[in-house]
């Protein structure tokens, strides 16, 4: 635990994490990765969810207007070895429930995963279409539309991990406190790029969501293929998070032979 | 016949010399191709008179350490924080170029100064204009209005989308990565821009703006105070430029320069309709809207193995000449990193 400065009698000690908004209000750094982004937590509140209690930390940043949030559960600033989960926005998926990607599996998933922990945090980054908009990745999928969904084009469209997202993220790890992370991923990549960003991963936690009708595929096919997923039954499906999807009861990737 | 490893970038525009000038450092051997008679493209400078008038792209703006390092090193008389003075609340063609974190600025020789900087040392030839592409085993050629074609495993294309699609058209039945590119291209089209280069009389007053971007009007996107950029007391100059939809209006109309003067009189007062001299200019495909921008540069790989590249200020999210040479350097690399 951070330590708090003494209450004078019976007024509770200050909430760490709005203490971390006093803290940062002239915060300024070099900031992180290639665009030296910095960010300062500027908003603390509670947000009870049907998956349970959270605090949401809102995060400003000197390099766009992306307002990006944290969920958090239990104490952690101060803590270590602490249960933390990246997740990218996706209108289309985390909100309508599109079927052309799992994004809201992988984000439901990952609240209820640091609903089992003592502590956790979910980052929820807006980067919307790997933070090249909304437009294009309506774009992309008029592209898969007509049949085209090659690879450049994906890459074009920002279906890619984006080294900007680690940055970010990890200026948040760093100003909530949490001196070090067991990742919820199944990104090796992930971990290197977060580790890069002076954030200790002492551990990972596979991300493994639940099978139901929606995700069955994945469970047929051979898992990732060249930046997009094939659904035998819909289509083509994006992967839109930087996690290759784990559905319980498939073998995780790498371990399956060549397709 | 070009050298091997050589490529062929078509078009000298900011993007295309920020890619030549990549490749170059790493000792790869390239020719740019320009159509026109000098390079940098939208980055342009003309003089009327002695003066030089900055009558594409007005100030340059980015907030990429790198690109920033890279506008540091041009030989120029950098004017930091160019344009101080804004008025109006009309719409800037890139808003965020005043949001936090962005930094501006201009050049006293003109903005040509820059992509002149990057083309140092790299072979350019000038009046060159690419008329179409050809699978050729290993290689594409390159086809010349004058001159004999070159041939080269890789070809660049730094261009306005309508002119690489225009290309890409060229080299026949496509395979699916050159129709995928098609129909990204397709997605969105460059908008034009008129603009006007005007110079003005002693009588004329000495606006107290760099910028502005008129509120309330369909026509005048934004007027430059061209000569607060340069040195001494050189007459009062303006670059006058048009909104985009009221630009593709009238690409055609032959009276646009006098509706556009009338436009500027209404909003900053009756001497900017009167200038002493001016110098129409049309900007075909002046921009991309930001809708339209791409996460980078793609490098398609044809059948019989060679690679086409496609770069330009819509491959970079952003925009502007900070996402034209962003893709630029970044297409580079990805060459370079090739096995």
């Amino acid at each position: 635990m951070n330590t708090v400065p003494p209450s004078p009698g019976p007024v509770p000690a200050l909430d760490p994490l709005r203490q971390l908004v006093r803290r940062d209000q002239d915060h300024e750094c070099d900031g992180f990765g290639a665009a030296r982004v910095c960010v300062r937590v500027v908003a603390v509140a509670e947000l009870p969810t049907r998956f349970g209690r959270f605090r949401i930390v809102a995060f400003w940043n000197n390099r766009d207007g992306k307002e990006h949030v944290a969920m958090v559960h239990g104490d952690v600033v101060g803590a270590a070895a602490v249960p933390v989960r990246l997740h990218s926005e996706c209108l289309t998926g985390d909100v309508m429930g599109s079927l052309r990607c799992d994004c809201r599996d992988q984000l439901v998933e990952g609240l209820a995963e640091i609903q089992r922990h003592e502590r956790g945090v979910l980052l929820y980054l807006r980067q919307e279409g790997r933070g090249i908009g909304l437009v294009n990745k309506i774009r992309a999928y008029t592209l898969q539309e007509q049949g085209l969904d090659t690879v450049e084009a994906n890459l074009a469209l920002g279906f890619r991990d984006d080294e900007r997202d680690y940055a970010v993220a990890a200026h948040m790890l760093h100003s909530l406190e949490v001196h070090s992370v067991r990742l919820i991923t199944n990104n090796p990549e992930k971990m290197r790029q977060l580790t890069q960003h002076r954030v200790e991963v002492v551990d990972r936690i596979p991300h493994v969501i639940p099978p139901n009708e929606h995700n069955r595929f994945y469970l047929e096919t051979k898992g990732r293929r060249s930046g997009h997923l094939l659904d035998f039954s819909d289509g083509p499906r994006l992967a839109e998070q930087s996690d290759p999807p784990l559905v319980d009861g498939m073998p995780a990737p790498g371990q399956t032979p060549a397709p | 016949m070009a050298q091997s490893g050589e490529v062929v970038v078509v078009g000298g525009g900011v993007s295309g010399l920020a890619c030549a000038q990549a490749l170059r450092a790493a000792g790869r051997p390239v020719v740019v191709l320009e159509r026109a008679r000098g390079v940098g493209g939208r980055c342009a400078t003309r003089r009327l008179g002695e003066q030089p008038l900055d009558h594409g792209v007005a100030f340059l703006h980015g907030r990429d350490p790198s690109f920033l390092a890279a506008l540091r090193e041009v030989a120029a008389t950098r004017i930091d924080g160019w344009p101080r003075v804004i008025e109006g609340t009309g719409r800037p063609c890139q808003p965020e170029a005043f949001a936090a974190g962005s930094w501006r600025l201009a050049f006293a020789e003109g903005l040509t100064a820059f992509p002149k900087h990057l083309a140092r040392g790299v072979e350019v030839r000038l009046q060159a204009e690419v008329t179409a592409l050809s699978e050729d085993g290993p290689a594409l050629g390159v086809s010349l209005q004058d001159g004999a074609p070159l041939r080269a495993g890789r070809v660049v294309l730094a261009l306005a989308c309508e002119q690489a699609r225009a290309l890409l058209a060229t080299l026949g039945p496509a395979p699916p990565e050159v129709r995928s590119a098609i129909a990204l291209l397709d997605m969105a089209r460059s908008d034009p821009c008129l603009a006007l280069l005007a110079t003005y009389g002693a009588g004329a007053p000495r606006p107290a703006w760099d910028v502005a971007y008129p509120e309330g009007s369909r026509v005048l996107q934004i007027a430059s105070h061209d000569s607060a950029k340069r040195a001494g007391a050189p007459p009062l100059a303006l670059v006058l430029q048009a909104h985009p939809g009221w630009s593709r209006q009238h690409l055609e109309d032959p009276a646009w320069p006098q509706a556009l003067l009338a436009e500027a009189a209404r909003l900053l007062g009756p001497w900017a309709g009167a200038p002493v001299a001016f110098e129409p200019h049309r900007w075909r495909l002046a921009r991309v809207d930001g809708s339209a921008e791409l996460a980078g540069p793609l490098l398609l790989t044809l059948p019989g193995g060679a690679r086409l590249g496609l770069c330009g200020d819509r491959f970079a999210p952003g925009g502007g000449v900070e996402a034209a040479w962003q893709s630029g350097r970044r297409l580079a690399q990805r060459l370079l990193e090739e096995p």
